[in-house]
């Protein structure tokens, strides 16, 4: 059975590491023995990432050692990890899908001869690590034809294929079916035996219980706990990545919400998925959207906006159906979205400020020949510089100048000048400082006063906490829970988010058929 | 090995089969010979060789294929292969660049009857060349030049490319008589260099690649740059009516002194209205008729076309105001017919 | 106007050394021809700006110069409709193929590069096929139309404004008026400078990319119609060969931006004007034809590169300028 190694394979002391604004890790310590599964778990933002990529070699450590089998490394670069021994497995799979299966695993360590690639020898050597793997697929098949979860093997084959001691797995279910994962999780095993050691990072938590033989809980950039396989429950791992105090980020006065004004229908956002989802949004009302990353917050905004189509469902403003072609088509019916990514899909960073004030808003003031409505522009802009409280605004500096706050005040101050019936917010302060983000949730309480619907995306629950009215929690593409905000907590939240209500129940009755 | 072999052998009658059923294609039509008359290019001049070749191949009872590239040289390495690929028997080709080319009239020469119209490449194995004497055509330029500004004066010649021979041949020949030197097709004057005599200057030659636009730009250019200028000649088809609307357009139709090459309509006209004093043209519609009968004869196994010093002349013939009414009579009737 | 600094440099300096070096340059009738050219190739550079301005490219220029150049004189000279209903006929089908270009850009999601090149060939075989190759005309039945090509507005003495200058001065007022002063080129600039970004903020970025393609097809067109008027004699298999690359090298030195967004109606036309400049200065000081192209190539290497280091200067200045308050 499962011997972990007495002294460990991997040792981290003291790393820390620091981002413009945030410590993303804490001094943090951890051990992992010779053929020893740990799991690092943790909400979006722990900083798990952030450890994964130090041991990886991506990024460089501010302070603190790793040692390998007691010798201090300093990886500068992911090739120098890899030559150590380690390897990250990424949530979006680094293969080349245009490639074979053996080319994949010897992508530039291609055994030659004379130069030439010795397709004899590539291909004896892909069938051994593939073996191991228990893929049984020919090594000349193109990744592009294998399904999902067979690429994340040929993945696992790969880094085998580079003699990797410790495995770094960031999220390697996530899209996966079930089947798929335990397959997964019986080559993790056998591997095990093997004498590899595995780092495993998951959301999921009831996965974590039956794969992993510690559990380390990363919070803030800090360990907040370390348990032994025995006494992994749920409710203590939840009780470790929460924790903290809640203190109140922000308190709004909550006015009694008025009638529905968007429904949405049934909706299916995914392919083959059986999931659908179905919600409202009243006049004056802020409802958070929670969820774990993937669990398709954005892709839900996405088809509000009429960005992408949904699958089926449909969606109804003031009772009128809409039909959500084009963000154009959103707009007019009056939904408007402040995207996730600013500089990409928020503002046209070349231009200035008034234009991307006014951009939205262009299609309504304008005059005769479409000629632009230059005192209308001037005179909006001058509202929401004052309204909004944007800083360094100069009518000849583009918006790449300033700073990340002021830029997102720029995107919603776009959409006010619309007055649209439902606002759509996508991470709105992600990234921006701590007296810009209170600006902003006082320009959103404002907006909601108003009478505007808003829905609200957030990966830190603190500011969906003090916002929401009322909290939907989504995983897999479906809304599993709603919250009232005198039920909200993040105890709460994390619960539904990570499926211990709710993914349990649904596991264990498979179980139950199975056995 | 096995494999191998197999794909040998696959290979052989794949091979084998192809080579048959061309012959018998072939064969079918052997009563009726098949030729190629390949252009340097696309003008209204090769439109008569193209009437004066197909009355050739109705007259001496041959298919004519003609082909005029778009392109320039590769335009007719192109058109020669596919001529080449369906087994013609014979191509008569006025090479766009022949110093360059000579690879591919030798591919035509070791396939078939090679030989040349309009433009001549002497070190090749074509067996005769069909056409006028370009050095003797630009001294016949020259020639109407001369009688028409007998004091002298300062010129500008115009041409759509250097580096063909027939063109080097035709400037060269202007220039010579200008400078009242011997009979020589081999000297070369740079085109940098202002050339003169006591009474000529040939001060430049503009090269236009055949973009009438930039030969009606170079033609204004060099009015702005010599206004003293007394003469141009236009040594390409469209070089003179090019010349004659720049000119126009300056005003200066009393002072330039304008010689054309070719039949355009343009330049017939002004001949007519005095405002170009005389052209020097060629018989393209003979260079196609010869170039289809010689083709003809050598297809039937003929040799006796060929004459001894394998040129066929079609001579140049000046025209002025005087034979300009009785010239376009004359190309009408070619055209109609 | 940052952007345009280089260019304006190098046009300054050709302009004065090819008057030092060559005094009959600056007569009024050398003077007169070069804005002719200029007229002619501006016209076309604007369209083309507008095109890459979205952030695309119209490789089929020259072919709709020589389509148009062989329709034109053969509706009119040889069919014989009036000049009324030749030029609807002319704009209507230009509408179709700019409208063609855009829906198979923004619809299809074709490459632009793709979708331009294919038009340059379909329509070059389409010119010489409807013309049988044969060199097409307007004889001398048109000079009232051919002044639009050729005619001069008289100033003083013998110097005269060509039309096609004028004509281009006025279409370039008019664009510089669409894209900085209407809705549309606002938007037009917007896609351009972030695609995705003018999409999120509610614009129809795929009929306004349309409309950039359907302006290109037109100017080319409505130059292509001047071109044929200026030389009258149209041989469909070479007319407005490469003039697709001219009218790009233009909107390139006029501060263009291949990735879409920057430029400006003002620095197109200076662009335009270099470009005429350098042909003439060429011809004019006896500078062997042979090495037309290499002058031209290393000019505009010149003025692109002062303009990138101008504007990499300005942007450290700014900088410092930022840091120092």
């Amino acid at each position: 059975m499962r011997v972990p190694g007495e002294t460990p394979l991997l040792e981290v002391r003291g790393i820390t590491k620091r981002f413009p604004g945030t410590l993303a890790l804490d001094s943090v310590d951890l051990r992992v023995g010779y053929g020893e599964v740990v799991a690092v778990i943790g909400e979006n933002g722990a900083g798990k990432s952030t450890l994964m990529n130090i041991l990886a070699g991506v990024l460089l450590p501010d302070e603190g050692t790793i040692h390998l089998d007691d010798q201090v490394q300093h990886f500068t670069s992911v090739k120098q990890a890899h030559a150590a021994g380690i390897a990250l497995i990424h949530q979006e799979l680094s293969l080349l899908p245009n490639l074979t299966v053996a080319a994949n695993l010897y992508l530039g360590r291609e055994p030659t001869r004379a130069g030439w690639i010795n397709k004899r020898t590539l291909r004896t050597q892909a069938l051994r690590y593939l073996e191991r793997v228990d893929l049984k697929c020919d090594p000349q098949t193109l990744v592009a034809e294998l399904p999902i979860g067979q690429r994340q093997l040929v993945e696992v084959a790969r880094a085998l294929a580079s003699n990797a001691r410790l495995l770094i797995m960031d999220e390697p279910t996530s899209s996966l079916a079930e089947e798929e994962a335990e397959v997964l999780f019986d080559v993790i095993r056998e591997l095990q035996e093997r004498g590899v050691s595995i780092l495993y990072v998951s959301h999921r938590l009831r996965e974590v219980m039956s794969i992993a033989d510690r559990v380390v809980v990363l919070r803030d950039g800090r360990i907040t706990g370390r348990l032994a396989q025995e006494s992994v429950t749920r409710d203590e791992m939840v009780r470790c990545m929460i924790g903290r105090s809640v203190n109140r980020i922000y308190t709004r006065k909550r006015n009694e919400p008025g009638p529905p004004v968007l429904r949405a229908e049934r909706l299916v956002t995914r392919n083959k998925e059986k999931q659908s989802l179905s919600f409202c949004l009243r006049e004056g009302e802020i409802v958070g959207l929670s969820g774990l990353v993937g669990s398709g917050r954005t892709e839900l905004l996405r088809i509000l906006f009429g960005v992408d189509m949904p699958m089926s469902g449909r969606v109804t403003v003031a009772d009128q159906p809409v039909e959500l072609k084009s963000p154009h088509h959103a707009i007019a019916a009056g939904i408007a979205l402040v995207p996730e990514d600013r500089a990409k899909q928020g503002l046209i960073l070349e231009m200035s400020t008034q234009p991307n004030l006014s951009l939205g808003a262009l299609y309504r003031h304008y005059l005769g020949w479409k000629l632009l409505d230059r005192t209308w522009e001037s005179g909006v802009t001058q509202e929401m510089v004052s309204q909004l409280n944007i800083q360094g605004v100069q009518a000849s500096k583009p918006t790449r100048h300033l700073s990340g706050g002021n830029q997102q005040k720029v995107v919603l101050g776009k959409w006010l000048t619309l007055n649209p019936r439902v606002l759509l917010l996508d991470e709105p302060t992600r990234g921006i400082d701590v007296g810009a983000k209170q600006e902003t949730y006082k320009a959103i309480d404002e907006l909601a006063a108003r009478g505007m619907a808003i829905l609200l995306v957030s990966s830190e629950s603190d500011e969906i906490i003090a916002l929401s009215d009322r909290v939907l929690v989504m995983q897999d593409h479906t809304v599993v829970g709603e919250l009232d905000h005198t039920e909200l907590t993040e105890r709460a939240l994390m619960q539904l988010a990570t499926g211990t209500a709710h993914d349990s129940h649904i596991r264990e009755e498979k179980i139950g058929e199975a056995a | 090995m096995l494999q191998q072999a197999r794909n040998y052998v696959y290979c052989a009658v794949t091979g084998l089969l192809v080579l048959f059923l061309a012959a018998c294609g072939s064969s079918d039509e052997a009563d009726r010979p098949e030729v190629g008359f390949v252009t340097n290019g696309i003008a209204s001049f090769w439109t008569i060789a193209d009437r004066g070749a197909n009355a050739a191949a109705e007259a001496f009872d041959v298919e004519v294929s003609v082909m005029m590239p778009p392109d320039g040289p590769s335009g007719q390495s192109r058109m020669v292969q596919s001529l080449l690929a369906r087994g013609v028997d014979g191509i008569a080709i006025s090479p766009s660049d022949p110093e360059n080319q000579a690879g591919l009239l030798n591919e035509i020469a070791q396939n078939t009857n090679l030989i040349m119209h309009d433009s001549d490449a002497p070190d090749s194995q074509r067996l005769v060349y069909v056409g006028m004497d370009n050095y003797e055509a630009g001294r016949m330029c020259g020639q109407l030049l001369k009688e028409a500004m007998p004091e002298g004066g300062e010129v500008v010649l115009f041409i759509g490319l250097l580096g063909q021979l027939n063109a080097d041949l035709r400037r060269q020949g202007v220039i010579d008589e200008l400078m009242d030197r011997s009979h020589d097709n081999t000297r070369r004057d740079p085109v940098d260099r202002v050339v003169a005599n006591e009474r000529y200057t040939v001060l430049d030659t503009r090269v236009d690649q055949f973009d009438f636009a930039r030969a009606k730009g170079q033609v204004e250019d060099a009015l702005a740059r010599y206004p003293e200028l007394d003469a141009m000649i236009g040594l390409f088809v469209y070089n003179p009516p090019q010349i004659l609307e720049a000119v126009r357009e300056a005003g200066k139709l009393n002072e330039i002194t304008i010689v054309g090459f070719d039949e355009d309509d343009v330049t017939l006209q002004a001949i007519r209205d005095g405002e170009i004093v005389g052209t020097v043209v060629q018989n393209p519609y003979r260079y196609g008729y010869e170039s289809v009968r010689v083709l003809a004869s050598l297809a039937r196994g003929d040799q006796s076309v060929i004459p001894e010093n394998q040129f066929i002349d079609i001579p140049a013939r000046r025209i002025t105001a005087d034979n300009v009414d009785v010239f376009e009579a004359e190309l009408r009737e070619l055209l109609s017919n | 106007m940052k952007k345009v600094f280089g260019i304006l440099g190098v046009f300054v300096a050709v302009f004065v050394l090819t008057a030092i070096l060559e005094p009959n340059f600056l007569t009024a009738y050398n003077l007169q021809n070069t804005l002719r050219w200029t007229g002619l190739f501006g016209i076309i550079s604007i369209g083309a700006a507008f095109v890459i301005i979205t952030g695309g490219i119209d490789l089929s220029t020259g072919s709709v110069i020589a389509l148009v150049g062989v329709l034109v004189p053969m509706l009119l000279v040889d069919v014989g409709m009036p000049l009324v209903l030749v030029l609807l006929i002319l704009f209507g089908v230009l509408l179709v193929m700019g409208v063609f270009h855009g829906v198979l850009v923004t619809k299809l999601n074709l490459q632009p590069f793709v979708v331009t090149l294919c038009g340059l060939l379909v329509y070059r075989g389409l010119a010489r096929w409807l013309a049988g190759d044969q060199t097409q005309g307007f004889g001398s039945a048109f000079d009232g139309l051919r002044q639009l090509a050729i005619g001069r507005i008289p100033i003083a003495g013998d110097f005269g404004l060509p039309i096609p200058f004028v004509i281009l001065i006025v279409l370039a007022f008019l664009s510089a008026g669409f894209l900085h002063n209407t809705v549309w080129g606002r938007y037009l600039l917007a896609l351009g400078y972030n695609e995705e970004a003018a999409r999120f903020s509610g614009i129809n970025t795929s009929r306004m990319i349309t409309v950039a393609y359907v302006i290109g097809v037109m100017t080319a067109g409505f130059g292509g119609l001047l071109f044929s008027l200026d030389v009258n004699s149209i041989q469909p298999a070479v007319h407005g060969n490469f003039y697709e690359l001219y009218a790009i090298a233009a909107a390139v030195l006029g501060g263009c931006s291949l990735r879409g967004g920057e430029g400006s109606i003002f620095g197109v036309v200076i662009g335009a004007t270099v470009l005429r400049l350098l042909y003439n200065a060429i011809n004019i000081l006896g500078i062997p034809t042979q090495l037309e192209f290499a002058i031209i190539g290393t000019v505009i290497l010149v003025g692109v590169s002062t303009d990138e280091i101008v504007r990499r200067l300005a942007a450290r200045h700014e900088l410092k300028t930022t840091r120092g308050t």
